[in-house]
Formats: C-alpha cells, sequence, structure tokens
C-alpha cells in the first residue's frame, strides 16, 4: 500500500514536470515587423531574452512520434535520467560534440557573427551562448569538478524543466549554418552542439514538429511532402507537358524510373510544383535534353533532401539516404547528380560514401554523386550546350551561396569549387553579374535564416529576424549594382527568399534558382550533344 | 638550518613533483581517452579545406601559428591574442636555459629582448583582462573560470618581472641548484634526506627574492595543475578538432564510421 502511494505521487510530480514543461515552451504566434533596408546589418547591443518567447510547435502526432521512435506523451517521467544518457551516448560517439564542448575557451570571436543574433539582439543566439547551454549541463554532470562540487563550482546548470525550455528554444533558433565555426580559432560547430541537443530533446520527448513531420515522410512514404508515387509521376507529366508546350519540341521529357538511363537525378521534391523552384527544374530537363544524355528521376527515391542531418539520430539520415542508393542501384544507372538543394548534397556526397559505402558499380569516370553545377559547368566548358546569353539581359544577377554548400565540401575537387562552379554556371549564361559584399558570400556567407529545420510557418519571426543580414547585403548590391536577381541553388533558400523579398518590399520575382537562368538561355533544338 | 627553509624546501618540491604527475597523468587521459578514443562517425571539414593532407597540415599551421582563423573575425582579440601567446612561448623557451646545459645560444640571445618580451606578455594580459568586461557581448559569455586563467598567468608575469629587479632577485645560482636537484630522477626519494640549505640560501633565512621565487613556482605549478581540468585543453584539443583536421575528399576517399556495423 505504502508503496502504491509513493508510485503515485511520482507519477503525480512527473505530470506536474510535463504540464510544466509544456506551459513554458508553449507555442505563441508572434510577428515581427521587418526592419528597413539601409544596405548595412549593424551588429546589435545585446538584449536579454528578448526572443525567448519565439518557439516552435511541438509534434503530438502519436503515430508520426511511434514511427521515429520518440516518447509519444510529451516529456517522460524519468526524463532526467534519458536525457543524461542520452548525452553521455553522444558524447561517447561524436567526437565533434565532445571535443567542442570541452575546449571553448570563450574568446568572444563568433559573438558577432550569427544572423540570429543581429537580427535578434538576444545574447543566447550568439553563438558561444547557444553552446553554452549545453556547456554547463556539460560541466555539471560530466566533469569531475562538477561531480564532486556541483553546478555552482562549475558555472554548470542543474536539469530543470526551465533549463529544458530554454533548450527548446534556443536551439531552435539555430539554422546550423557554421557561419560560427569560420570565425572560431579551434573550429568549433555549433551545428554539431545543435544537432545533438536537439537529439536529447527528442529523447525525452520534446520533439518540434515542422522538421520531425518532414523526416517521418522522407523515411514512410519517400519525399519531405509526402506525394505518393502516382502523385509524384502526374506531377511530372505536368511539368513535361508544360515543357513540350514552352518550347515545342516534342521530345523534350521529365523521365521517371526508366530502367538503364545514364543518370539518376535526385532533386528536393519541392522543385516538382514549389515556385520559383519549378524553375530549375525545366532547366535541368532541358539541360539534359540538349546535352542528349538519358536520365531519370525516381519515384522511390523521390527527395533528395534529407532533414535527418538536422538531430544527431544517425538512423533517422541513414534510413532516408538509403533510397537514394537503392535507386540508383535498382535503375542500373551510370550517374548519380543532384539537383539544387544545400544538404541533400552534403549528406549525398559526403556521408553517403560512409554510409553505404562508394557507388561503385556506376561509370568509372563518374564514379561519385555530382552536383548539377558541376555537370552543367563542364558542359557549358566543353561548349556541349548552345547558350544564348542575351536572354538573361533583363537580369543583373547576384549570387547567394547556400550555407551548406558553400561550407560543406567541395565541388569539383577543388578547395573554392563549391564557390567557383556555381559562380562560373551564372557566368556562363548571363551577362551580367555582380557579387554581394564580401562578408556575406563565399564561406562567410549569411544563410537565409530558415535553413536546418526552421522553414515552417510557426517560426516566421525566427525567419523575418535571421533574414536581416542577408536583406541588407542584397539591397545594398541592388542599391549599388543594380541587381535585380538572386540566384539560389537550395530549395530551402528559395523557399525563404521568396517569402521574405515581399516581406522587405522587394519583388518575389527576383528570386530563382541557378537552372532557371540556364533553363532561360539555352537555345534548344540545336542538336550539338556530345 | 632552520625549520622554515626546510618547510618552504618542502613545499615547493612537492608542488613541482605533484603538479607535474597530474598534468601529465591528466593530459595525457583528456588526449588519449576523450579526444583520441572518441570516434567521428562523420566527415565535417569546414570549407574551404583543402583537399590534400599536406593542404591539411599547411592551414593547420597558419590557425596554430598565425591565428588564421582568428584574424577573420576581431582585429583587437587577434592581435593581443597571438602577440600573448607568442610572448608567452618566448618566456617558456626563454626558461629552459634552467634545464638544459650547456644552454643554447638561441636561448641565450632570447635573454636580451626578456625583460622587454615579458613586460609586452603583461600588457596584453592586462588588455585580455579590459577585454573581457568592457567588451558587452564578451562579458555577457565570460565566467569567473576565464579571471582565473588570465590572473594566475598575471602573477607569473608579474612575479617572473619582478624578479628581476632589486631586491627581489632570487640567488640564481641556488635557483638553478635547485632545478637540476630536482630533475635528478632519483630526488623524489631522497627528497626528506636533502638538505635544504643548499636548495635556497645558504643557511640564513629567507630573503624577498626567496618568496617572489616562491610565489612564481606555486603560480606555475596551479596552472599547470589546472590545465587538465579547463578551457586550456584547447592548446591540444585543437589539433582533433574534425572541422580543421579532416581532409576534404570524402567522395574520393570513404571515411569509415566506426559504431555504424551495418
Amino acid at each position: 500500500m505504502a508503496n502504491d502511494k509513493t508510485t503515485d505521487s511520482a507519477q503525480g510530480n512527473t505530470n506536474d514536470a510535463n504540464a510544466r514543461v509544456q506551459e513554458l515552451i508553449k507555442f505563441v504566434k508572434i510577428k515581427e515587423k521587418p526592419v528597413e533596408l539601409t544596405g548595412h546589418y549593424e551588429v546589435p547591443c545585446i538584449k536579454p531574452d528578448s526572443f525567448i518567447d519565439v518557439k516552435p510547435q511541438l509534434l503530438s502526432s502519436v503515430e508520426q512520434l511511434q514511427r521515429l521512435g520518440y516518447p509519444t506523451a510529451g516529456l517522460i517521467p524519468d526524463w532526467k535520467e534519458v536525457f543524461l544518457k542520452k548525452m553521455d551516448e553522444i558524447l561517447k560517439k561524436y567526437r565533434s560534440v565532445k571535443l567542442f564542448l570541452d575546449i571553448c575557451v570563450r574568446c568572444g570571436a563568433c559573438t558577432d557573427k550569427c544572423h540570429y543574433f543581429i537580427g535578434t539582439a538576444d545574447p543566447r543566439n550568439m553563438p558561444v551562448a547557444r553552446a553554452e547551454l549545453m556547456r554547463k549541463v556539460y560541466r555539471r554532470y560530466f566533469t569531475w569538478q562538477g561531480k564532486l562540487f556541483g553546478s555552482k563550482f562549475v558555472n554548470g546548470s542543474d536539469l530543470s524543466e526551465e533549463l529544458l525550455a530554454v533548450w527548446y528554444t534556443y536551439f531552435y533558433q539555430c539554422s546550423e549554418c557554421r557561419r560560427c565555426a569560420v570565425f572560431c580559432p579551434y573550429g568549433i560547430d555549433t551545428a554539431e552542439i545543435t544537432m545533438a541537443a536537439r537529439e536529447i530533446l527528442n529523447s525525452v520527448g520534446l520533439v518540434q514538429k515542422y522538421m520531425h513531420e518532414i523526416i517521418d515522410k522522407a523515411q514512410t512514404i519517400g519525399n519531405n511532402l509526402g506525394m505518393q508515387q502516382n502523385a509524384i509521376v502526374n506531377a511530372l507529366e505536368f511539368v513535361q507537358d508544360e515543357l513540350q508546350e514552352t518550347t515545342e519540341i516534342p521530345d523534350i521529357q521529365v523521365p521517371i524510373d526508366v530502367e538503364g538511363a545514364d543518370v539518376l537525378f535526385v532533386t528536393p521534391s519541392a522543385d516538382f510544383f514549389a515556385s520559383p523552384h519549378i524553375e530549375s527544374l525545366y532547366g535541368y530537363a532541358k539541360v539534359f535534353h540538349q546535352a542528349g544524355i538519358s536520365w531519370t528521376m525516381s519515384t522511390h527515391a523521390s527527395e533528395g533532401g534529407n532533414f535527418g542531418l538536422f538531430v544527431h539520430n544517425y538512423g533517422h539520415m541513414k534510413k532516408i539516404n538509403k533510397r537514394i542508393w537503392e535507386a540508383a542501384r535498382d535503375l542500373k544507372v551510370k550517374r548519380v547528380i543532384g539537383g539544387e538543394c544545400g544538404h541533400m548534397w552534403r549528406v549525398l556526397s559526403s556521408y553517403s560514401n560512409t554510409m553505404f559505402g562508394p557507388f561503385d558499380w556506376l561509370d568509372s569516370r563518374y564514379p561519385r554523386p555530382q552536383h548539377i553545377c558541376e555537370f552543367t559547368l563542364d558542359l557549358l566548358n566543353r561548349g556541349a550546350l548552345k547558350i544564348d546569353k542575351t536572354a538573361n539581359d533583363e537580369f543583373v544577377v547576384t549570387m547567394h551561396d547556400s550555407c551548406q554548400v558553400a561550407r560543406g565540401l567541395e565541388m569539383g575537387g577543388t578547395e573554392f569549387g563549391q564557390f567557383e562552379i556555381p559562380r562560373g554556371v551564372i557566368r556562363g549564361v548571363c551577362n551580367r553579374f555582380e557579387d554581394m559584399p564580401e562578408n556575406t558570400i563565399r564561406e562567410r556567407t549569411f544563410c537565409c535564416g530558415a535553413g536546418q529545420g526552421l522553414l515552417g510557418d510557426d517560426m516566421i519571426a525566427t525567419r523575418v529576424k535571421g533574414a536581416i543580414p542577408r536583406m541588407q547585403a542584397y539591397s545594398y548590391a541592388k542599391r549599388e549594382k543594380g541587381v535585380n536577381f538572386v540566384a539560389l541553388i537550395c530549395a530551402i533558400c528559395k523557399a525563404q527568399l521568396s517569402k521574405m523579398f515581399p516581406t522587405y518590399g522587394i519583388p518575389m520575382e527576383e528570386v530563382g534558382g541557378i537552372h532557371q537562368l540556364v533553363g532561360r538561355a539555352i537555345v534548344l533544338g540545336a542538336k550539338e550533344g556530345i | 638550518m632552520t625549520g622554515i627553509t626546510f618547510i618552504v624546501n618542502m613545499y615547493m618540491s612537492s608542488i613541482v613533483y605533484v603538479g607535474c604527475a597530474v598534468f601529465a597523468l591528466g593530459f595525457i587521459y583528456k588526449v588519449y581517452f576523450e579526444y583520441y578514443k572518441t570516434p567521428q562517425p562523420l566527415v565535417i571539414p569546414q570549407t574551404p579545406q583543402p583537399v590534400t593532407l599536406s593542404g591539411v597540415i599547411l592551414r593547420m599551421a597558419g590557425d596554430v601559428l598565425f591565428f588564421r582563423s582568428l584574424s577573420k573575425g576581431t582585429t583587437f582579440l587577434f592581435i593581443t591574442g597571438w602577440i600573448f601567446h607568442f610572448t608567452f612561448l618566448m618566456m617558456i623557451i626563454r626558461h629552459l636555459r634552467y634545464f638544459i646545459h650547456p644552454v643554447p645560444g638561441l636561448i641565450t640571445a632570447l635573454g636580451n629582448g626578456a625583460m622587454f618580451l615579458s613586460v609586452v606578455l603583461l600588457v596584453s594580459l592586462i588588455l585580455l583582462v579590459i577585454r573581457r568586461f568592457a567588451e558587452e557581448r564578451t562579458a555577457y559569455v565570460t565566467v569567473l573560470a576565464d579571471y582565473v586563467v588570465l590572473f594566475l598567468i598575471i602573477g607569473i608575469t608579474m612575479t617572473g618581472i619582478m624578479m628581476r629587479c632589486e631586491p627581489f632577485r632570487p640567488d640564481i645560482v641556488a635557483v638553478n641548484a635547485f632545478v637540476l636537484q630536482l630533475m635528478d630522477l632519483k630526488a623524489p626519494f631522497k627528497m626528506l634526506g636533502m638538505h635544504p640549505a643548499e636548495l635556497l640560501h645558504k643557511g640564513q633565512a629567507l630573503s624577498p627574492g626567496d618568496v617572489i621565487f616562491m610565489c612564481h613556482l606555486s603560480f606555475v605549478f596551479f596552472l599547470l595543475m589546472y590545465f587538465p581540468f579547463s578551457k586550456l585543453m584547447h592548446a591540444a584539443g585543437y589539433f582533433f578538432s574534425p572541422t580543421r583536421n579532416m581532409v576534404n575528399n570524402p567522395r574520393d576517399v570513404r571515411h569509415v564510421n566506426p559504431w555504424d556495423n551495418s
């Protein structure tokens, strides 16, 4: 009887804990006004807790949580144990996390580098302060000083519901863009810490909705939008009709599930119908058609994007990525090419070799996944495409380097390829190209403000604030150099900027993909293929 | 021989041995078990990262020797931080004259500028302290431990400078003899039997120089003992930083994830 009573009261306490957390991280709709575009962004003075109310919605669908393997009823009763166990597991599995928690000297070099800090002035959005949220727990529970002398001595934090709420707030105000790591003397990558923190939150039952819904759809259905196979086929048939009508070329195709094609082409599912994404899809189709290379998309691997990258849950990422590998094998292709997508490119090229081994049955000349820009630039350099640059003369083009491409890995086998190759493609199809200010492009590029799971409508306040540095840089280029088009190579950037441009009073039509420009300039029909 | 010199001698020899042991064991444990042995599952270089190993080594050398990553961000911290690290290193090299006999010419040559370098070191440290509270954003993230380290090194530097001036100049021959005696492998075992009078002042009471020398030595070994458990591990940690030490060729060379067995 006595035993029963204690369990009852324990149950009561933990329910309280869940109720408290739910209250603390309740989603509130917050509107943020855009700032005036002056052409320069300024580093603000800190305003503590100015953005503490902005939190994303929680995922509550039980089936989805079950499929993802996370607790289904909010914060679990024994959350402190699970929390520490998960953290310990990640610390033992990821040197990056372990090391980055250990060696930061709080020098302050990163404090003014985050676009969310510049936008919100909330000091916890400074990369070092964000990481310090986790570092405080690390010092308290994972160092012997902390274990012996407690949190005061090591300047740590004890686990509490308030701590969970602060984690949930600020680790979902980080777009894992890695800009801070460029300036860090030790290369401390806050993205790795954010990914770890998000997975720890997931393990105790605080699962963000937007991102994890997508992870679930990509795993179970095969793409982020949850389109069934027939819907994909319909969408692509529509694209094909549209292309044949506008180009008046009857044999231009958007093939799907063609066994034995030369190229398996993988792209974010947003490209199938979202605007301006679809313009790039027309561009890809025209390039393949004009080069005379047989290609195919796959209903099995109908998604390039891999939201599994955004949390340190290796299983999610692997499961989503596996579809591409399987599709390439089943369709017996000779090459794998990825479309315009930031994190897809990083997972497909950096990680899939680790997770599944090399695509060693591919054509020995192209044994590794390629980026569509590498592919197109190669064709342009070989003169395999007939280009009429004047078709883009109405545009003065600039380029926004997408964070995962620019700071992710090499392109074209060279150190600076990820900056030069996309620019090479733009220069190859446009007469007028101008860069934005030096400290906002290339490896120092600012995130569009909605990367890595923050693209949901519930995060609109964060998105408006996070876009400020990019909007200022663009408005500078617009004013000083007459730029009127920003070319992108990431589906998230396209979605975010095509929403933010109108918010900041710039026409939405000024956003587009690089292959949108290629598609416009390419002269079809003149069969010069390779 | 007086009681006080005996105690001082015992204290100084034990802090040297304990400090060295804690530092060495802690440092090796951290580097081997926590940094080296923890697997890095995925390739996460931070571009523009060289695509060859030699390129990566050059980049890391640029970071270590000239603080290249830091120079991209904050000029003031870059300059002050670099001057601090450089002059501190020069001071450490200069101190090798107590351990290496005969003293190499390079170290002797360094002696001419030693006073100047140590004053520069002190100034850079004071600037770093000021920056910690004067700069709003840095002040927000600063914790007590950051000041502890800075003030320990300031203490070391100030006592070091003092010892070059009268009346704080210790008997340099005695100090040298003290160090040499400590370096004797058998010394820990005959510590009790050592003749304390020979270690410090020859049978006299403590001079101001002895006290300052004792402080200097204590600060140094406090710092060394603190080293493995603090942010000072950045010195070794940098070399294991996966965004910096991984070659940027994941498509060409397969990186194996040690814990992914499927």
